[in-house]
């Protein structure tokens, strides 16, 4: 198919990630909040890692050329081309 | 349970994208190949992490979880030993016949393989199967919103059952209906990894929570942390199976049953884009599958482990002030939602009151009082262990997202029932049967069709599924009755050359009917005739529904395979020059020369393996 499966992914995790971390980050001196994760900033550590895989997902999804695209004709579809 | 803003936004966003894929593939669909088989263009990897998230349904997450939290992680056999071991068999074995016969369905390949009556029946069965399915995920999900509170506060709480099943309805169909099996297959991908991603910090909090596994083992009696202690005899573990049960019921019937035939999963490996992919697909697939026990068995186990003297181990909380906060949450919420006075008092320590950690108690809907079963004593709600896990332990935000991850595995468990079922409706049922000769736009408009019908059809199934506590349970025996004996008839039409359609035919129908009557003629010692067996007479009894289930699916197994050689030996079979491609004797093997000794498929098998074996000894 023509979409690479990594970019939705990579852009899924990085909004979710920034989301999180940017949320971990203004709430970080909050200690009523984080007394549930007994003290962890869950949010702006495991968002950042989030942050980071969404990164490299997107990036590797866009260097990389999907294969076959069917946007291109299939090679069936090549033959009923009339030649140039 | 109150929300806020921030976990409802990263729960927008997953279903933004959710729909958004549907929404970008639609143009690459233009041929029914496109939509039922993705083009059979995706490479290895995106259709081996569909394969196990078309798999991660309501079963996994929330039956697994349960199962962990009440039998402990003895449940991680229905990994190792129920799916690891048929995953390399069907990937190693029989995908040269599933992908390159070029069937397009499980039950077309019964019909190249033997007969047209062979396929109906599978046909027909399948489609029933996965509706079932697919409406058992819609119940547990709307029920676990309901039960959760999601909506309370913004509609009224008499409808939030409604609601849900209806918005899940919606957004599976949109995605499947625009995007088809791709669609399906990318949004599986996204929802193996959020899953991941939701889980992986609960349980490493949860662990560092109850002192680490050495903790769970203080903690916990010894037969709910091991895997094989006690499996000489039924009584002494507490699944209440024999290993001779266990290795045959799930590692072999159950197992190969669903794994090897079942065209929900085989569908993924179907897309991949060559032969050697779609033998990889169930391979790459055992790797994260062999770990899931512990983001999806852990929690269960952690659950039962928590005590409030470990909760308030950490100097910076002090522990009037944690109970307040960690009981917030749920206490705000009202009756009819989250048993409250329940959670709240959960916190306690691992005692004679609170002898079950977090989980809380089952109580019923209407009155909001305490379940008793019949001897007097509460009954848990071990299907909240992973929900309440992740409220006890997850703050504002990251909470989103193990919510998200919770929904994503319903969602998952249901697009891949029902895109199975668009194709085996199109082509098998109607192609096959209704209209023959039509177009392939007329195809491509019938898979949408099916679609909304399969929809509509679960959540008809998830209105009449009501009956079962265990989720697992109600799967099972679904299975066992529909897939067990399959195996049988896959099995020798592969492998042996001299089964005859009429062998294939008669045999599946005397499984199915040795299950049925098996499961009339028995009862769990602990249950009632009627919907868990015994509706004929009791002439055994077993000592527990899974003993049960296992035995079923042994019986039928059996009296298939015998059933199938027998008629087989009795009719004629077809010329051998017609069985090229789709029996193992009769068929070139496939070409590997060009693959260096890692790509074979072969060397991933034996690496798979042994790290099953790894996984055995150190949990044993």
């Amino acid at each position: 198919m023509g979409l690479d499966i990594r970019i939705p992914l990579g852009l899924i995790f990085l909004i979710t990630g920034g989301i999180m971390s940017i949320y971990g980050f203004v709430t970080r001196n909050s200690a009523e909040i984080y007394e549930k994760s007994m003290g962890i900033n869950l949010n702006l550590t495991w968002g950042g890692l989030m942050f980071i895989f969404g990164l490299i997902m997107f990036v590797v999804g866009r260097r990389q050329k999907w294969q076959d695209d069917p946007i291109d004709p299939r090679p069936w579809e090549k033959g009923d081309r009339p030649l140039p | 349970m109150n929300l806020s803003l921030i976990d409802w936004l990263i729960m927008l966003v997953y279903f933004v994208f959710v729909l958004g894929i549907g929404f970008a593939l639609k143009r690459y669909m233009r041929t029914s190949n496109d939509f039922f088989l993705a083009g059979r263009s995706i490479p290895a990897w995106v259709c081996g992490l569909a394969f196990i998230s078309a798999n991660l349904g309501a079963q996994e997450v929330i039956g697994m979880g349960a199962s962990g939290a009440k039998y402990g992680i003895i449940t991680s056999h229905f990994y190792w030993i129920g799916a690891i071991p048929a995953m390399v068999f069907v990937g190693v074995f029989m995908m040269p016949f599933y992908y390159g016969s070029k069937a397009r369905s499980v039950p077309e390949y019964l019909r190249m393989r033997f007969d047209e009556k062979t396929r109906a029946v599978n046909a027909f069965s399948f489609a029933i199967m996965t509706v079932l399915s697919s409406g058992i995920s819609m119940y547990a999900m709307a029920l676990l919103i309901q039960t959760l509170g999601l909506f309370h506060g913004i509609i009224p709480d008499a409808w939030i059952f409604h609601v849900s099943i209806i918005l899940s309805a919606v957004i599976v169909l949109g995605y499947i209906f625009l995007g088809g099996l791709t669609s399906a297959i990318y949004n599986e991908v996204l929802q193996f990894f959020l899953i991941v991603a939701g889980f992986a910090p609960l349980v490493w909090i949860g662990l560092r929570n109850v002192g680490g596994w050495q903790g769970i083992k203080n903690t916990l009696p010894s037969n709910m942390t091991h895997s094989w202690k006690g499996m000489a005899h039924a009584s002494t573990n507490t699944l209440g199976v024999e290993w001779v049960g266990l290795a045959m019921g799930l590692g072999f019937v159950l197992s190969f049953g669903y794994w090897c035939t079942d065209f929900l999963v085989i569908q993924r490996a179907m897309a991949a884009d060559s032969e050697i992919s779609a033998r990889r697909v169930p391979l790459i697939a055992a790797i994260p599958k062999m770990f899931f026990p512990f983001l999806v068995i852990l929690p269960g186990l952690i659950a039962v482990s928590v005590t409030s003297k470990m909760a308030t181990a950490n100097p910076a909380i002090p522990s009037a002030r944690a109970a307040a906060v960690s009981g917030h949450t749920i206490v705000s919420s009202p009756p009819g939602t989250m048993p409250s006075a329940t959670v709240s008092k959960s916190t306690g320590a691992l005692d004679d009151e609170h002898p079950k950690g977090i989980i809380p108690l089952k109580t019923d809907p209407l009155s909001g009082k305490a379940v008793l079963d019949s001897s007097g004593n509460p009954v848990y709600n071990y299907d909240l262990a992973i929900p309440v896990m992740l409220l006890h332990f997850f703050p504002t935000g990251i909470l989103g997202l193990g919510l998200t991850a919770l929904l994503a595995s319903f969602m998952s468990g249901m697009a891949g029932n029902v895109t199975a079922f668009n194709t085996v409706w199109t082509y098998d049922i109607y192609q096959s049967y209704i209209n023959k000769k039509a177009t392939d736009a007329h195809y491509l408009w019938m898979g949408r069709m099916a679609t909304i019908g399969g929809i509509l059809l679960s959540v008809g199934a998830a209105y009449a599924v009501t009956n079962f506590n265990n989720i697992m349970d109600a799967l099972q025996l679904v299975f066992s009755i529909v897939n067990a004996p399959l195996f049988a008839t896959f099995l020798l039409g592969m492998f042996w050359k001299r089964t005859t359609g009429h062998g294939a035919f008669t045999g599946l129908l005397s499984g199915t009917i040795a299950a049925l009557v098996h499961h009339g003629l028995t009862l769990p010692v602990d249950a009632a005739p009627g919907i868990h067996g015994g509706w004929i007479t009791v002439l055994h009894q077993y000592p527990s529904d899974m003993a049960q289930n296992f035995w079923t699916a042994i019986f039928a197994f059996s009296i298939n395979l015998v059933i199938t050689i027998l008629v087989s030996l009795v009719t004629t079979p077809r010329a051998e020059r017609d069985l090229v491609g789709l029996v193992y004797s009769l068929t070139p093997k496939p070409i590997e020369h060009h693959l260096r000794w890692y790509q074979k498929p072969a060397t991933l098998a034996i690496a798979v393996l042994v790290m099953l074996v790894a996984l055995n000894l150190v949990f044993a």
